[in-house]
């Protein structure tokens, strides 16, 4: 793949492309430091208050999809600008309105002591009983509302130009193809179907969750009003669970995009692929309640649907792409390096992080799972081994084509301490799980500690691995564009 | 001149002291059939005054952007419940209404065609996710929001406004799911 644009522009793209990724992975970082305070706090070694340990879960879990999304959006856009003509200015909006939405999050949290969790779950913002206060409580809502609309304008653009180039969003997903209008040849990239589907999936999410959060701001100004608490915690969950999950179908576009460079093998949408992706653009919106399935009050064919469609969600995709990839690389001659190496582990990620979700998924076992540490080990395995290791692996790609940086022992030392760091910490989630342990609990039971204190050493491994990963993209940033990129890119292939 | 006589005309009706009382006696017209007809006065008189002052609209609002601001952010004070209410009962708030809501009106139909794709569809999706809040406001409140409306009226009215959201959510689909091939090209 040869991009069509011309070098300063291309220098100019990957310029502002950096600034996401090192803003992305810095955010990672910090947060993952939150999150081995607070397994150490669990697991007593640490003696951090309860309050805080709420401030740190409320940071944590915003923090890690802000800057995952952040720098997911980076991967999509960098690829989805070779098909379609995407509005910088607009990419360049969302990042300030993202860092605004982040400054007041943090000031709502630390300084004014918010601490509600990601899910500001209503009425909770406005009845605190005293641990934080109007301020704390708007900041942090305004702030989410403000990286929302920094987002919101993202996808518009996104959904604008998919629409421009192939005429609507239905032709993106490759419809005309499933129906034999078109040409399997014909078919729109990988690229293209993934971005169309993260566009509709994620406009539905973002006007959702600027509902619930502006009904939360009035609600925290003036608690006379009042509103019903089990419509804001679907619309609450309709939009966290569609955001956070649109994080991987956007980092899987490294995935259609690298592998086929490296194994000189063409990455194709044909009908199969068009219909899976199609069956998650719509599953996706619904399957949100697969979190309420403890709601007793909820419609029961609602829950019902929860169950069988988070089967037929994820499976198709995934089924479809790991398949893809192995088929992509089995008996390619491909070259092992840290991109493609860590783009096939997030293969692996995504694959094996599926398992407990589905499991949980399931009603009865969901009864008893559901507010327990497995949750958390289904998606730190997800996320941390999946989604985010596309990011990570597309940030080797990135070094790799646009400059002659070389990789090292060290960067290898890297990717064994992330990928065990990461196993471990979910697999003390899972043990804990297993157990019993509550989620979101400041304080454990002794018989509880133990696969905490694992999971923070594991979470320390996976600091030092990210921070490697880091060192290496400031490296790359320092000498950008030193190699020519559009001969490297074509080098590659 | 056509359009202007016809916003002349209907503005002329709208402040006709029984149609105005009939009209703000009930909360649903008053809410969704008397502001969106001032606006639409408004937009009618519109086609006269952004020619004969073209060069005021070009300089102030070139992009469209100033102008839809404050179409945005007096159409939002209007939707407030409180608003709607001292309109009832204080003369002051009623001559800002049969003022700004025609301003609204001429606003937009400056700003709408200037503005780029990008603009309109985030003002759509902006009133889209307000009109569903104010749905869900007016529905589910437990109180009687306002001192001139009661709480079945305010019902009623939410209905409407979810009637309305979910024709928006029925246009956007069938506007991103259609064809534009043609114009693209």
């Amino acid at each position: 793949m040869v991009t069509t644009i011309n070098k300063g522009e291309f220098k100019s793209r990957n310029n502002l492309i950096a600034t996401y990724l090192i803003i992305g992975g810095l955010v990672i970082a910090a947060m993952m430091v939150f999150g081995i305070l607070m397994l150490l706090a669990q697991g007593g070694v640490l003696d951090l208050p309860p309050a805080a340990f709420y401030q740190f879960l409320t940071i944590h879990g915003t923090g890690m999809i802000g800057g995952a999304a952040l720098a997911a959006s980076a991967v999509m856009w960098y690829f989805l600008s070779n098909y379609v003509e995407l509005s910088k200015k607009v990419f360049k909006l969302n990042l300030i309105l993202s860092l605004i939405g982040v400054v007041m999050v943090i000031i709502g949290v630390f300084s004014f002591k918010y601490a509600s969790a990601w899910t500001f779950l209503y009425p909770l913002p406005a009845l605190s009983g005293g641990a934080w206060g109007v301020t704390g409580a708007l900041l942090y809502l305004v702030g989410m509302l403000i990286l929302g609309v920094g987002f919101l304008l993202l996808y518009i653009d996104t959904g604008r130009a998919i629409i421009k180039k192939h005429g609507s969003l239905g032709k993106g997903l490759g419809w005309d193809v499933i129906s034999g209008k078109r040409a399997e040849k014909d078919a729109p990239s990988p690229t293209v179907v993934a971005s169309t589907m993260v566009t509709i999936v994620n406009v539905s999410a973002l006007t959702t969750g600027a509902t619930v959060l502006i009904m939360n701001i009035i609600n925290v100004v003036n608690p006379a009003f009042t509103f019903d608490p089990l419509l804001a915690k679907n619309l609450t969950y309709a939009f966290g669970h569609i955001f956070a999950n649109s994080i991987i179908y956007m980092g899987v576009i490294a995935v259609y995009e690298i592998l086929p460079r490296y194994t000189n093998r063409p990455w194709k949408s044909n009908r199969p692929f068009l219909i899976a992706w199609t069956m998650s653009t719509a599953f996706t919106l619904v399957i949100y309640t697969h979190h309420m399935l403890m709601d007793s009050v909820m419609p029961k064919w609602m829950l019902i649907m929860g169950q069988v469609l988070s089967y037929a969600n994820g499976l198709p995709v995934l089924v479809i792409t790991a398949y893809g990839a192995l088929m992509i690389v089995y008996k390619s001659g491909v070259k092992w390096d840290m991109a493609s190496g860590l783009i096939f582990l997030s293969m692996f990620g995504w694959v094996v992080g599926v398992v407990p979700a589905i499991v949980d998924a399931t009603i009865v076992v969901n009864h008893v799972m559901h507010n327990t540490k497995w949750v958390p080990g289904h998606f730190h395995m997800y996320m941390g081994l999946g989604a985010v290791v596309m990011i990570f692996g597309f940030i080797y790609y990135l070094s790799k084509v646009d400059s002659s940086l070389q990789t090292n022992g060290l960067d290898k030392v890297g990717f064994i301490s992330y990928t065990l760091g990461i196993i471990s910490v979910s697999v003390g989630f899972l043990i804990s799980g297993a157990l019993s342990t509550p989620r979101r609990w400041a304080t454990h039971f002794p018989e509880w500690m133990a696969p905490a204190v694992f999971g923070a050493i594991g979470g320390v491994l996976a600091v030092v691995g990210l921070t490697i990963f880091i060192i290496h993209f400031i490296r790359y940033v320092k000498v950008r564009g030193t190699a020519g990129s559009d001969l490297n890119e074509q080098k590659l292939a | 001149m056509k359009q202007t006589g016809l916003g002349i005309i209907l503005y002329g009706i709208l402040v006709i002291p029984p149609v105005k009382a009939y009209i703000e006696s009930i909360m649903l017209l008053h809410m969704l059939v008397q502001l969106p007809l001032l606006i639409l006065a408004g937009w009618f008189i519109g086609d006269m005054l952004i020619k004969k002052f073209h060069p005021f609209f070009t300089a102030w609002n070139t992009d469209g952007v100033p102008g839809m601001i404050l179409v945005v952010f007096i159409t939002m004070y209007w939707m407030l419940p409180r608003a709607l209410d001292e309109a009832v009962s204080i003369y002051y708030i009623e001559l800002f209404k049969f003022i700004s809501l025609p301003f609204v009106g001429l606003f937009l139909r400056d700003s709408w065609k200037k503005m780029q794709t990008l603009g309109k569809s985030f003002i759509f999706l902006n009133y889209l996710s307000m009109f569903a809040l104010m749905a869900w406001l007016y529905i589910d409140s437990p109180i009687q929001i306002c001192n001139n409306y009661l709480e079945t009226q305010q019902k009623v009215l939410g209905w409407g406004f979810l009637v309305i959201t979910i024709w928006m959510i029925l246009y956007l689909l069938q506007a991103v799911f259609t064809d534009h091939s043609e114009k693209a090209e």
